[in-house]
């Protein structure tokens, strides 16, 4: 993919631009696209030789290209599709059909995007259950409904008293006001209630309950019984009614093209894209912001800086914290990363076989869940809370080859996993060779439980564990998601208090990645709310 | 709604709440019958022979700080309430012999802490004046019952805007810490906050005492702000109730029957009985009916709605809702009578007769908490204890004493056993906790008495042995609390009211939601 990028615009150091956006990740690149189809004069700085930032597509073996970070798309706004016309810049994406759980007893749970037949195997497990999916299906759309607009909004500040920010939370308060009773109660039980809590209403079939759960704890560092993971349900649901084609998907050349496309679409409107590029400071002079410098001394100036960077890097490494408010200085510290989810990446000879549906077919087509029980989930959990890495983890799996035969050997596959919990910071050492070898075991040895076959077939084995996600990918302890998604940074908490509206104490030094609202996933909503701000402050 | 009927009100369950609730109604003139089912109201707040010669605190061991706006109106001291003027809030004992005291005076609480970090002196003043501030402004929404969500009344709106008004009010930085903590574990909250793992443990104990939740639980800081709210709508000096929280129970019937409430001892409450859609009586066991123009339920909102109301009363939705309303009890009750005061390393006669704890750090929290989420009780559980016969020596023998003592975690559903069975295995692991603070005690054991969470639900009717009628969690607190909409006390079924601890604002022994009820009761009925 690199060498694609290479192309994208022309260096030029003499020229001052009206933007540069520091980190060409998702969101930073959707961001810079915006500013330029409005006309400003953009640069994009990226530190790695390849843009994408977390959502990036690398060959890591000859042959097999690798959605190395993240690597399903779903919830990337289809108002950012659209304007941005992502399709005919290259973006194409391929349904994800369903999600398998293969169960330690050789039964399975498997959901597809065939409501009928899902229903039918639900059925399988308890007829109650099946009746409820329909009522849940429909209640969480309702749900999805109430939050959508809420993604594209501007974090109105509670504590102030801008009567703007209060007509805001008014209206809120008005839309919530005109839903129907139980839709009131399901938005209020999903913003506080446990994902097991939450799911009990509906469910009894520990298997089903356990897999659904299990999207309320990505790239968060809480058990499935822990109030608030709810919400990162509602987070992950949302891309299932309101993505680009309401499911799950993979994008065809990995997630990196997607990246790649919106690099297509920012060039197009006139930005310069440079890779190879780390940023070393943020150049700032009596408060406000002038440009960056280059950690090879080059500085760039820029009548607006804006960070995709999570905001450890942006003002803590960047800046000097003696040219903050101390009270700011203090959310940046307190804001909470602590990655505990890990990827292991595999070049495979041929395809795994899982003891429970044995042979190749479509449930290796979908994601792959090892989410047996909630007791399953929960000891994965209690592993890494005394800072443990979890012996039999938390796994979604894919396998993209399947679905798009071009990113590997042909006959050959690649798969992809998940894991969690894997945490930053190791009671015992730190994550060296040793325990990164020894983690990939843990992966192999929990996927050998359910397809034995899996250790003949393994021709090459990439691990990331947190700390190699944040050296590889500058994101601070290895959070995905640039920063937890818990209720206390979340809207108009994330990422500090006081300065949820992507504008940050310095003039004309802006935010605008997933440590922003609405927060992280291949959503690229950050980036276009950040950009919609800047342009109506620089307007003025 | 009969006309004949002797009674205006029929107050079921004579609990802290019921009881005040009932003296509040008889206060404002309504006729108002009150039925416990057991020998004496009372209801956690009770005290019994633990052994000959020894009485404690049977179940709560402490008052949650009793309402000031309750003492006043019913004049409990004209009752026999009186408070101890106690310096010292909690103290904990660490596992290494030291001890630590969190007094009522910040300034001396940080003179301690300086023994354990330097650092924790200087944060705890501003830390203490955050919580109390954090606190008031949520007291202020417990007076009253919340408002409607479907169709609020302007005076519940105004108590909002009175909130809002003093939110506003509030330095910036408290503005953001209440909108932050709530939601937060209350690990990550205290953690903030001090260094001192011992210090940690003591106060997250608050975020998490009686729930289904460990310290790194999302949503446990809400529990340690609930208590600060409370300790702001204390009567002065009224954290401690002398003589235990007996003596509220006994102030509050005192009160009641000042104000011409009638109450029935051993009168169990059958069903409420419903005509034309509205609650008219309740049933006895004993088949009796009493006819009332309302009831009004002291017990949890589980037991009231799936047991003592008949489901074809209830829109379906509200019953599927209510039956998963959240009350898995966690907290167990051992009581020792002992032939001596035991020595506990590290602590003095002062800090034995408040409440001392016993959980050296968070993780140790957390570790007890594991258990209880595979259905099994802490191999090493979090202790609360305290010495009652230091202020009262009545309560034993001469040189003898009784401990009174909260374990958790000790969850209501075992898996694979019950607790029939585990009763004294989990009592032996209480003893032993203790014993290795201090050495000697369990020599001088001579009775002890385990109440599991299956105890309370049978003996006191607290459905799944949750002692708070209803988990204090984010979804059930407030405008939710049993269930959002019915936050105002006012059921589905017109006439039948909610006045315990499942209802707004629900906390332990404060007499806040019996108060809160009555004044809606009493309005409903005028």
């Amino acid at each position: 993919m690199s060498d694609t990028v290479a192309d994208f615009g022309k260096v030029s150091d003499t020229v001052t631009y009206d933007a540069i956006v520091i980190g060409g990740g998702h969101n930073g690149l959707t961001c810079a696209a915006y500013l330029a189809r409005a006309g400003r004069k953009v640069l994009v700085l990226e530190r790695r030789h390849v843009l994408g930032g977390a959502a990036v597509t690398e060959e890591v073996f000859p042959g097999f290209k690798y959605s190395v970070c993240s690597y399903v798309v779903s919830l990337l706004r289809p108002e950012i599709i659209r304007e941005l016309d992502l399709p005919r810049h290259g973006m194409e994406l391929l349904p994800l059909d369903g999600t398998m759980t293969p169960m330690p007893n050789g039964d399975y749970l498997w959901r597809v995007n065939d409501h009928d037949k899902t229903r039918r195997e639900i059925a399988r497990h308890s007829r109650l259950d099946a009746e409820a999916y329909d009522e849940y299906g429909k209640a969480m759309i309702e749900m999805g409904r109430f939050a959508k607009p809420i993604m594209g909004m501007l974090p109105p500040d509670p504590t102030s008293l801008d009567p703007r920010g209060l007509l805001e939370l008014l209206g809120m308060g008005r839309r919530f006001r005109d839903m129907r009773f139980h839709d009131k109660v399901n938005q209020v039980q999903l913003l506080t209630m446990s994902a097991v809590d939450f799911l009990d209403q509906w469910f009894e079939t520990d298997v089903l309950k356990a897999t659904m759960s299990a999207s309320g704890i990505i790239g968060t560092f809480l058990g499935v019984r822990s109030p608030g993971t709810a919400y990162v349900l509602l987070h992950h649901y949302m891309g299932e009614i309101d993505g680009a084609f309401r499911s799950w998907g993979l994008s065809r050349g990995g997630t990196g093209a997607v990246s790649n496309a919106i690099a297509a679409a920012a060039v197009e409107f006139g930005a310069e894209i440079r890779t190879n590029s780390p940023v070393a400071q943020i150049l700032s002079k009596n408060g406000r912001a002038s440009g960056v410098a280059l950690a090879n001394g080059d500085e760039i100036h820029a009548k607006v800086v804006v960070s995709s960077v999570d905001p450890t890097l942006t003002f803590l490494k960047f800046m000097n914290e003696r040219d903050l408010p101390s009270d700011f200085v203090d959310g940046v510290k307190r804001y909470k990363y602590r990655g505990c989810s890990g990827k292991v990446n595999l070049a495979l000879d041929a395809l795994p076989n899982f003891t429970c549906l044995p042979g190749t077919g479509p449930h290796l087509r979908g994601a792959i869940s090892i989410s047996p029980s909630i007791d399953y989930m929960e000891r994965a959990y209690d592993d890494a809370k005394y800072g443990q890495f979890s012996s039999r983890p938390y796994m979604d799996m894919v396998i993209p080859s399947l679905t798009d035969p071009s990113v590997a050997p042909p006959g050959k596959h690649v798969m992809s996993c998940f894991v969690q919990y894997a945490p930053y910071h190791l009671k015992d050492g730190v994550w060296d060779d040793r325990q990164r070898e020894a983690f990939g075991d843990a992966v192999i040895d929990t996927i050998a439980e359910y397809a034995p076959n899996i250790k003949d077939i393994i021709l090459h084995r990439q691990v990331l564990t947190p700390l190699d996600i944040e050296r590889e990918f500058g994101l601070t302890e290895g959070n995905i998601f640039q920063g937890e998604l818990t209720l206390e940074q979340l809207f108009f908490l994330r990422p500090v208090p006081g300065y949820a509206q992507y504008a940050t104490p310095i003039d004309r030094l802006y935010m605008c990645g997933s440590a922003t609202h609405p927060g992280g996933g291949i959503m690229g909503a950050p980036g276009r709310n950040a950009a919609t701000r800047i342009l109506k402050d620089v307007s003025r | 709604m009969s006309a004949a009927a002797r009674y205006d009100a029929i107050v079921i369950g004579g609990g802290v709440n019921g009881l005040t609730c009932a003296a509040l109604l008889g206060r404002a003139g309504v006729r108002t019958l009150l039925l416990e089912q057991r020998d004496e109201v009372g209801g956690c707040a009770a005290e019994s022979e633990i052994a000959p010669g020894f009485r404690g605190p049977t179940l709560a061991h402490a008052t949650g700080p009793v309402r000031r706006d309750v003492v006043e109106h019913l004049q409990l001291y004209r009752y026999g309430l009186t408070f101890l003027d106690r310096a010292i809030e909690v103290s904990s004992l660490s596992p290494d012999g030291r001890a630590l005291t969190l007094w009522n005076d910040p300034r001396k609480t940080a003179e301690g802490l300086a023994a354990w970090s330097s650092n924790d002196a200087q944060a705890w003043p501003a830390f203490h004046q955050s919580l109390g501030r954090l606190g008031a402004l949520i007291g202020g929404l417990f007076q009253s019952a919340p408002p409607s969500v479907e169709t609020p009344h302007a005076r519940d709106l105004f108590s909002l805007m009175h909130t809002l008004s003093a939110f506003r009010g509030l330095p910036k930085a408290d503005q953001w810490r209440l909108l932050r903590w709530g939601p937060m574990a209350v690990a990550d909250l205290v953690s903030e906050s001090v260094e001192t793992e011992l210090v940690r443990a003591t106060l997250a104990a608050d975020g998490i005492f009686g729930a289904m939740l460990g310290p790194w639980s999302a949503g446990s800081g809400l529990q340690m702000l609930l208590a600060a709210a409370n300790r702001s709508l204390a009567w002065p000096g009224g954290q401690v109730v002398a003589g235990g929280p007996v003596a509220l129970a006994r102030a509050l019937r005192g009160a009641a029957e000042r104000h011409g409430v009638e109450i029935r001892t051993g009168a169990t409450v059958a069903r409420v009985d419903v005509k034309d859609d509205r609650a008219c009586g309740v049933t006895l066991a004993s088949s009796e009916h009493l006819d009332a123009r309302a009831v009004v339920s002291g017990v949890d909102p589980r037991r009231t709605f799936l047991s003592l109301c008949e489901a074809d009363h209830l829109p379906p939705e509200f019953s599927w809702r209510i039956s998963h309303y959240r009350s898995r009890g966690t907290l167990a009750k051992v009581n020792f009578a002992l032939a001596a005061l035991p020595s506990f390393t590290g602590a003095t006669r002062e800090m034995l007769a408040g409440r001392v704890r016993l959980a050296s750090d968070l993780d140790y929290l957390e570790r007890a908490f594991d258990h209880a989420k595979y259905g099994r009780y802490s191999s090493h559980p979090w202790i609360e204890f305290t010495i009652p016969s230091i202020d009262n020596p009545s309560l034993a023998p001469d040189g003898a004493h009784v401990l009174s003592a909260y374990a958790q975690f000790a969850p209501y559903q075992l898996r694979d056993t019950s607790w029939d069975a585990e009763r004294e295995p989990f009592g032996d692991i209480v003893t032993a906790t203790l014993e290795r603070y201090a050495p000697g005690l369990s020599s001088s054991v001579v009775a002890r008495q385990v109440l599991t969470p299956l105890d309370l639900e049978r003996g006191w009717g607290l459905t799944g042995g949750q002692i708070f009628h209803g988990e204090l969690s984010l979804d059930q607190f407030f405008a939710m609390r049993p269930l959002l909409g019915f936050g105002d006390h006012r059921t589905p079924i017109r006439g039948l009211f909610l006045c315990s601890s499942g209802a707004h604002p629900g906390t332990g022994l404060t007499g806040g939601s019996g108060a809160n009820a009555a004044a809606v009761v009493a309005r409903e009925l005028a």
